[in-house]
């Protein structure tokens, strides 16, 4: 199964991709998010991406009240209920 | 629908290239109208099964280049557009302004255009209706509006429910990320199912290659499908809707829409940016809907504040902190609110071809880089009024927002517009007034890249009505009409 991290280097633009894994790869240990951290643009890119990763992990989300798949079931029963797909 | 083997052909009375706000719009009128269309999409078609609700997932299905889509300049700036059915109004927060009267007046004093508040108002009623765009409850807006209408009542700001294109919504708060009832009345579930009932052909996976052209009138398009082969119809018209990233390059493929030399240009963003805060109270952002409350006081000065909100994620992927700092606010998200300010800019940008694909350069000037100093002091005072008992600013650690230089600021941008303008003059546009491309018959835009200016608030609306304009033009123009079974709309060779 691939990895968030996978997910979003797969439907980066093609170019942008052997760059991508070679960012993640650094910024995942320390010495490499230090020479990332001093390229502000760089570093509030990545550091957004992981943000959103770790925290769209259901254990973390819904410790934080947010259940994707609770609101996923509700909505399709509405929307069922409505007569949609 | 039977297809050659050899030669994959289709005739009809227009095709339409892009399936948004501009192209589903056009294609149901059409269709309707009587004419026989055929409606070309690149991106896929969504299953709302398929919405989960997590944004990491959501951004790589819903957005092109998985939501990842940057500008080149100062400072670089995310550009998330939606593609597939619907296109980005699938990804929008269905906020649905009409085009302020004052916007309407520059189009008809500097550019030309024939348009007015009360000549678009029977295309504004008409598209409101098709969305069934109503004002947003206190109740279904949540507890993130009401920070910040308690903030805007405390300093006397000018401010209101936002009206949106849903139904039957019950605040599940990921509009940004596929709305899992389909409450949100997006174009690929109101106006495409309603293009196909009329008979269009609306084929998904089809990228254009060029538009064909015969005595400088339109003759028809060849595409390519991604599940094989090739694709040639056959039309007197063909109209543009790739948004005003896509088109361009599309115009320039076949030659089209040049001469002007400006195709391209006049790229207006909407840049825009958020600050987050802590509260004593919760606010719990995830629950009601996201962009339901705005803050018009300063629309004058060129900006507006509206809601953004969204799951832990959201708010973790724009918190403006990083390490241990990051990770105790998160920790607190129950009690976080966040408000977003977009700027009417007056920096203009251009969409480039690269190797087939688009490149974006924009740069931000001095005069919008002002504007999101003061936005910024501005969202702090309001969440000060509000109560809150910390405020996170989109900057730089240690930097304020008067000395807040471009680079420091931490921006996205939302609806593109220009880059295929609309003008009388054809020495200063890409198309008419009626939105027809200069010099060649038949060929139209219709999507935010024929909009001649910035418009200063969310633009689905504008694009809407004007591809109903236009499709009133090409009906009453005497295109060949006249009703058709569905299944022999299009003719095979």
């Amino acid at each position: 199964m691939s990895s968030p991290f996978d997910v979003l280097i797969d439907r980066a633009p093609r170019w942008r991709r052997p760059g991508m894994r070679l960012l993640f790869a650094l910024v995942l240990r320390p010495r490499g998010a230090a020479i990332i951290a001093r390229l502000a643009p760089l570093d509030q890119a990545l550091a957004g991406l992981l943000a959103l990763v770790r925290y769209d992990d259901p254990v973390q989300a819904r410790a934080l009240g947010w259940d994707a798949d609770a609101v996923v079931d509700r909505g399709r029963v509405l929307r069922r209920a409505a007569g949609g797909r | 629908m039977r297809w050659s083997a050899a030669a994959k052909t289709l005739t009809a009375d227009a095709c339409v290239i892009g399936a948004g706000a501009g192209g589903a719009v056009l294609a149901a009128e059409l269709a309707e109208g009587g004419m026989r269309v055929v409606l070309l999409e690149q991106g896929p078609e969504h299953d709302p099964d398929s919405f989960s609700a997590r944004p990491s997932e959501m951004l790589g299905t819903l957005y092109r280049d998985g939501g990842q889509t940057l500008t080149l300049g100062n400072p670089p700036i995310a550009l998330p557009l939606g593609h597939g059915l619907g296109g980005t109004t699938v990804v929008n927060s269905g906020t649905c302004f009409r085009t302020p009267d004052h916007v309407l007046e520059l189009w008809r004093r500097s550019y030309g255009i024939d348009v007015d508040a009360e000549t678009m108002r029977p295309y504004f009623e008409r598209v409101e209706q098709a969305l069934s765009v109503s004002e947003v409850t206190p109740e279904l807006a949540g507890g993130n509006a009401a920070v910040a209408r308690r903030g805007a009542e405390r300093l006397g700001w000018s401010h209101g429910y936002l009206r949106r294109n849903a139904k039957g919504c019950v605040g599940s708060g990921v509009c940004v990320f596929g709305c899992p009832t389909s409450a949100k009345q997006h174009t690929g579930i109101t106006y495409i199912p309603r293009a196909r009932a009329a008979g269009a052909e609306v084929l998904t996976g089809a990228v254009l290659r060029r538009i064909l052209v015969r005595r400088r009138r339109a003759a028809g398009v060849e595409a390519s499908l991604r599940s094989g082969g090739a694709l040639h119809v056959r039309a007197p018209v063909v109209a543009l809707a790739a948004g005003a990233i896509g088109t361009p390059g599309l115009l320039a493929r076949s030659g089209l829409g040049g001469a002007s030399g400006q195709l391209g240009g006049n790229l207006s963003l909407h840049p825009a940016t958020a600050a987050v805060a802590l509260m004593d109270h919760v606010v719990n952002m995830a629950r009601g809907v996201p962009q339901s409350f705005y803050i018009d006081e300063f629309i004058t000065e060129g900006m507006i504040f509206e809601g953004v909100a969204g799951p832990p994620a959201y708010v973790a992927m724009s918190l403006p902190l990083s390490g241990r700092r990051h990770a105790e606010v998160m920790s607190a998200y129950p009690r976080l609110a966040q408000f977003g300010l977009m700027v009417s800019d007056s920096s203009r940008g251009s969409v480039r071809s690269l190797a087939g694909r688009p490149v974006i350069f924009y740069s931000l000037g001095d005069a919008d880089a002002a504007k999101f100093r003061t936005g910024l002091a501005r969202l702090e005072q309001l969440f000060r009024a509000a109560g809150a008992r910390e405020v996170f600013l989109p900057l730089r650690s240690g930097v304020t927002p008067e000395r807040a230089e471009v680079r420091d600021l931490k921006l996205m941008a939302f609806h593109p517009l220009g880059t295929a303008r609309a003008h009388a003059r054809a020495s200063q546009g890409v198309i008419d007034g009626n939105l027809q491309v200069h010099g060649t018959g038949g060929v139209f835009v219709a999507d935010g890249s024929s909009v001649p200016s910035a418009i200063g608030v969310n633009p689905q609306l504008t694009i809407m009505a004007l591809a109903t304009r236009l499709a009133d033009t090409l009906l009453g123009a005497g295109v060949p009409t006249g009703p058709v079974p569905p299944a022999a709309h299009l003719s095979m060779h």
